[in-house]
């Protein structure tokens, strides 16, 4: 954690001054997948507030507290006045957890990233769960649904004390995550998002289960270009930090350009998996500035405002 | 004839290290273990790799392929693979290398000897040849066989360094037979002649061309190999004197004309100044201008009381490519009065004799002392039948030599001379027409001319039924005889007689060197007298203290002259003589060069061929090349650390 700890900091994940600035900020999905409970969301369905939204034709059964009297005394026809109806948004946010996160800063950047939208999601009164999925087979790590800033503490205490480590596959993180969440809105996922598995299945998944994808990738400077790294040259038998497989690679540099080649073809992969489900993807490096990320990048795309 | 071959074949085991090296290759390759978070990317990367590049497969051993293709590179090499080339190329190949006087020419200022060019050449051969075997032949006036047939480049570098000129002239003909003695025994498709082309019996063909004859018919192939040659040269190619007179002078010195030829080199004017010294002092000095291929007879006279040592110099004006014919060697003799035997029976011989003077005559007058040999036995006695009179030259009158007794007998009757050779020393100049022969030599039935030549008898005169006159040569000793008795013929009373007699002194001061001295040549020194069954010793350059031993005759011969220079003969003790021996040989001097051999059968002429023969290519240092040059790619592909891919 690149933040200082010995200060009077409200967390080891990010510093207060940028809290003070996301309390500010609020999550924009793209589509309104909210949950009966009374929220901060105006749902698309008549409610109970105070903010009056449309008129309708009386039908039977409605309650008639909420007739029109007056348009009744003019037209001497019944209507239905409907009123805004806030609905709350339930914010999921998976980290994986997985040991190809445990390079170049990746799973910590995630965890503050994670942190600082789900602070974001608190302030503005969303219900919140947060899962971080290591080992394939095993159940994730959950933080249960919370809401109100009373919450904030046991969110940043979950991911100060969020570990990584495993083989699950992302695919299989969203499955476990699916297993255990209720409730419509929107699923932040933060991963690198190198699986062999195509993201298809996950993805729909979560697009069934109503909740928007927030894809954040998160990748290492030498994973985005692997000529920054001095060992990526000569014969190497390249080793992978989740299952042990070995790939022997002659004359590394030569390939370069083709793993760039590949990488963007995987970045636009999941993008274009994630658009096809009215979702949003953006890909960061983890040594980024997370100032920039989160009041710069993510502002100018739209997921915070 | 394969177009390749190898130089060690038996060297192929070697390819069994490609086994090792492959098993090597696999158990010890190792490659730098590097932890990555996914091989997600980098496994379709490889994938990709693989589908877009053919060579993929190859691609992944590349190390190991360079790796084999460095070893069999360096195997190759090893076994030394070779293109044949053309004549060069023969599984037996003689070399003869002409070593003769003019292979001592240099052709500029300071340049290398023809010799020196030629070995040069011979080593391109010996390296480029191998495994061809050779031998090498050194040619000057004999055929020397340098080395056995064989590819050992040390054998053959050891006699190519070991060859000298030999200030001779070039005999080409007994080199060619050398070779075909070879092909005798050894199985032989080429020979190469490497000369300048200077041969002796050089002619001119018809369209001007310098041909060199040689009687050998060629059995194989001969690659004439002429060096390129331009020297100019001038020369000394014979040096004589002979006496002004007969007759010692007043006091006591002998009047002597000395006579030096000069020949220059066909190819450009010559000019210099001849130097006669006589005992080392300078005593005549005539400057000479040469046209090219003119020469010129200058004649010095001089006087000498005894032994005298005369050396003729050249000093040329300007550059001169042979130095060894600049100088040459002349030994005049002490004068005395010959020593002859005549019988006292023989009144006609002992009355012609009486008026020549300087001649002592034996038996005469008691105080003259007796020599053990004489210089002319005019006698009725053969050697054999007399063998205390000693004698270099023997006129035998009215006897049959004893080992012709059987072919030839005498009977009374008047027979005349039918014919005598004129050109004879002993006749030369003596009219035998008409002269009355009363003991007529008759020959045996069924006896031929040809079987008295084979008794080592040459005929100088015959009668109508045999032979006449007879001469017998021996090494120091001249025998003439008369079959027929002069004093039984009307010989005496004809004016041809004085002039026979006259011939046989002429023949016996000759024979001493009383009259005429001629230069030694280089080969072999000419055989002199000395004591019998003595043990010589001779030093002189190219010959470093080599005995020989007198026979019971006293001749000492057969030694060798190779260089010229002053060849000193020594007994125990004591100088007994030293011999100047000089190249004394026109051909040599002229430098000229042959452009043709032409053999007996004169369509298998041979062409000098100025270019450096087609030899075999050695491949071994191309593979060695190879495998370094892969070498430095397979280090530059796998260790450097600044690969870069433009895309």
């Amino acid at each position: 954690m690149n933040v200082d700890a010995s200060t009077n900091q409200l967390t080891s994940l990010v510093n207060n001054q940028i809290l003070a600035r996301l309390e500010r900020l609020r999550l924009q999905p793209n589509r309104r997948k909210t949950n009966r409970t009374q929220g901060e969301h105006a749902s698309g369905k008549g409610g109970s507030s105070t903010e009056f939204a449309d008129y309708r034709n009386y039908v039977d059964g409605d309650d008639i507290r909420f007739v029109d009297w007056n348009i009744f005394a003019r037209l001497n026809r019944p209507f239905m006045k409907l009123y805004q109806y806030e609905e709350v948004m339930h914010v999921a946010i998976l980290v994986d957890g997985s040991s190809s996160m445990k390079f170049e800063g990746k799973f910590e950047r995630a965890c503050q990233l994670a942190a600082a939208l789900g602070l974001t999601a608190l302030m503005g009164v969303e219900r919140i769960s947060a899962y971080v999925v290591g080992q394939d087979g095993q159940p994730p790590v959950v933080m249960p649904p919370c809401s109100g800033r009373a919450s904030m503490k046991r969110l940043f205490d979950f991911f100060e004390r969020a570990e990584c480590g495993g083989d699950a596959p992302i695919d299989a993180a969203v499955e476990a995550m699916l297993r255990r969440h209720r409730g419509k809105g929107l699923a932040i996922v933060l991963s690198d998002f190198l699986t062999p598995a195509s993201l298809k299945r996950p993805f729909n998944l979560l697009y069934s289960a109503g909740l928007e994808i927030f894809a954040l990738q998160v990748l290492g400077p030498t994973e985005i270009d692997p000529e920054l790294s001095e060992d990526l040259t000569g014969d190497l038998r390249l080793v992978d930090s989740e299952h042990g497989g070995t790939v022997d690679v002659s004359s590394i540099g030569e390939l370069h350009g083709i793993y760039r080649d590949h990488r963007e073809r995987l970045e636009e992969h999941v993008r274009r998996q994630c658009r096809m489900r009215n979702g949003r993807f953006l890909s960061i490096s983890s040594q980024a500035p997370l100032d920039w990320v989160l009041f710069d990048l993510l502002q100018r795309q739209g997921w915070l405002k | 004839m394969n177009p390749a071959g190898f130089l060690s074949p038996s060297l192929a085991w070697l390819f069994l290290l490609v086994i090792p090296l492959v098993i090597v290759y696999f158990l010890k390759l190792k490659r730098p273990r590097l932890e990555i978070p996914s091989l997600v990317l980098w496994h379709s990367v490889i994938n990709d790799q693989r589908v877009n590049s053919p060579f993929q497969r190859f691609k992944k051993h590349l190390l190991l392929w360079l790796q084999l293709l460095i070893l069999l590179s360096l195997i190759m090499a090893a076994m030394q693979p070779y293109l044949r080339g053309g004549p060069g190329s023969a599984s037996n190949l003689p070399i003869l290398i002409d070593c003769s006087a003019s292979m001592a020419a240099v052709d500029s200022p300071d340049g290398p000897t023809r010799l020196e060019r030629a070995r040069k050449r011979v080593e391109t051969l010996i390296e480029a040849t191998l495994p061809d075997r050779i031998c090498l032949i050194a040619v000057s006036d004999s055929a020397r066989q340098m080395t056995e047939f064989t590819n050992n480049k040390r054998i053959l570098k050891d006699a190519l360094d070991k060859l000298t000129v030999r200030d001779v002239s070039s005999n080409l003909a007994d080199g060619l037979r050398m070779a075909q003695a070879l092909a005798r025994r050894e199985t032989i498709a080429n020979v190469v002649l490497v000369s300048d082309g200077n041969f002796s019996g050089l002619d001119t063909s018809a369209n001007g061309d310098v041909i060199a004859p040689v009687d050998v018919e060629l059995a194989f192939e001969l690659q004439y190999e002429k060096l390129d040659t331009s020297a100019r040269n001038m020369g000394i190619t014979a040096f004589n004197a002979r006496r002004q007179t007969a007759v010692l002078a007043d006091d006591g010195l002998t009047p002597w004309n000395v006579f030096v030829r000069v020949d220059g080199s066909p190819g450009s004017e010559t000019s210099g100044e001849v130097l006669l010294e006589q005992d080392g002092q300078e005593i005549g000095r005539q400057p000479i201008a040469l046209e090219p291929g003119q020469s010129k007879r200058l004649v010095y006279s001089l006087e000498a009381s005894g032994v005298s040592n005369l050396v003729a110099r050249i000093v040329t004006d300007g550059f001169d490519g042979l130095d060894s014919d600049n100088v040459a060697y002349l030994h005049l003799p002490i004068s005395r009065s010959l020593m002859i035997w005549c019988d006292t029976k023989l009144e006609s011989y002992r009355h012609a004799l009486a008026v020549f003077p300087d001649i002592v005559v034996f038996p005469g007058p008691p105080a003259a002392a007796q020599p053990d040999v004489f210089d002319l036995a005019i006698t009725e006695t053969t050697e054999k039948a007399n063998p205390n009179l000693e004698a270099s030259v023997r006129l035998v009158v009215g006897q049959i030599p004893e080992d012709l007794s059987r072919l030839i007998t005498t009977r009374t009757g008047i027979s005349p001379v039918v014919d005598w050779n004129r050109s004879s020393l002993l006749l030369q100049h003596v009219n035998l027409d008409n002269i009355q022969i009363t003991d007529e030599p008759v020959r045996g039935d069924d006896v031929l001319d040809q079987h008295v030549r084979e008794a080592g008898y040459e005929i100088l005169a015959t009668g109508r039924s045999g032979p006449l006159v007879l001469a017998r040569h021996a090494p120091g000793r001249q025998a003439y005889h008369l079959l027929f008795h002069t004093d039984r013929s009307t010989l005496p009373y004809r004016v041809g007689f004085p002039i026979l007699v006259k011939n046989s002194i002429d023949i016996t001061q000759h024979a001493a060197g009383l009259a005429e001295v001629q230069g030694q040549p280089t080969r072999v020194l000419r055989p002199r007298t000395l004591e019998a069954n003595q043990t010589y010793t001779v030093t002189g350059p190219g010959v470093a203290d080599q005995t020989f031993r007198t026979g019971p005759d006293g001749v000492l011969s057969g030694i060798p002259a190779p260089r010229v220079g002053l060849y000193t003969i020594n007994d125990s003790d004591r100088l007994v003589a030293t011999v100047g021996a000089s190249v004394l040989d026109s051909g040599e001097s002229s430098l000229a060069a042959a452009d043709e051999i032409v053999p007996r059968d004169e369509e298998l002429r041979v062409t000098a061929s100025t270019t450096t023969i087609d030899t075999d290519r050695p491949l071994w240092p191309i593979l060695a090349w190879i495998a370094f040059v892969v070498l430095l790619v397979e280090w530059w592909y796998f260790q450097s650390n600044t690969v870069r891919v433009a895309r």
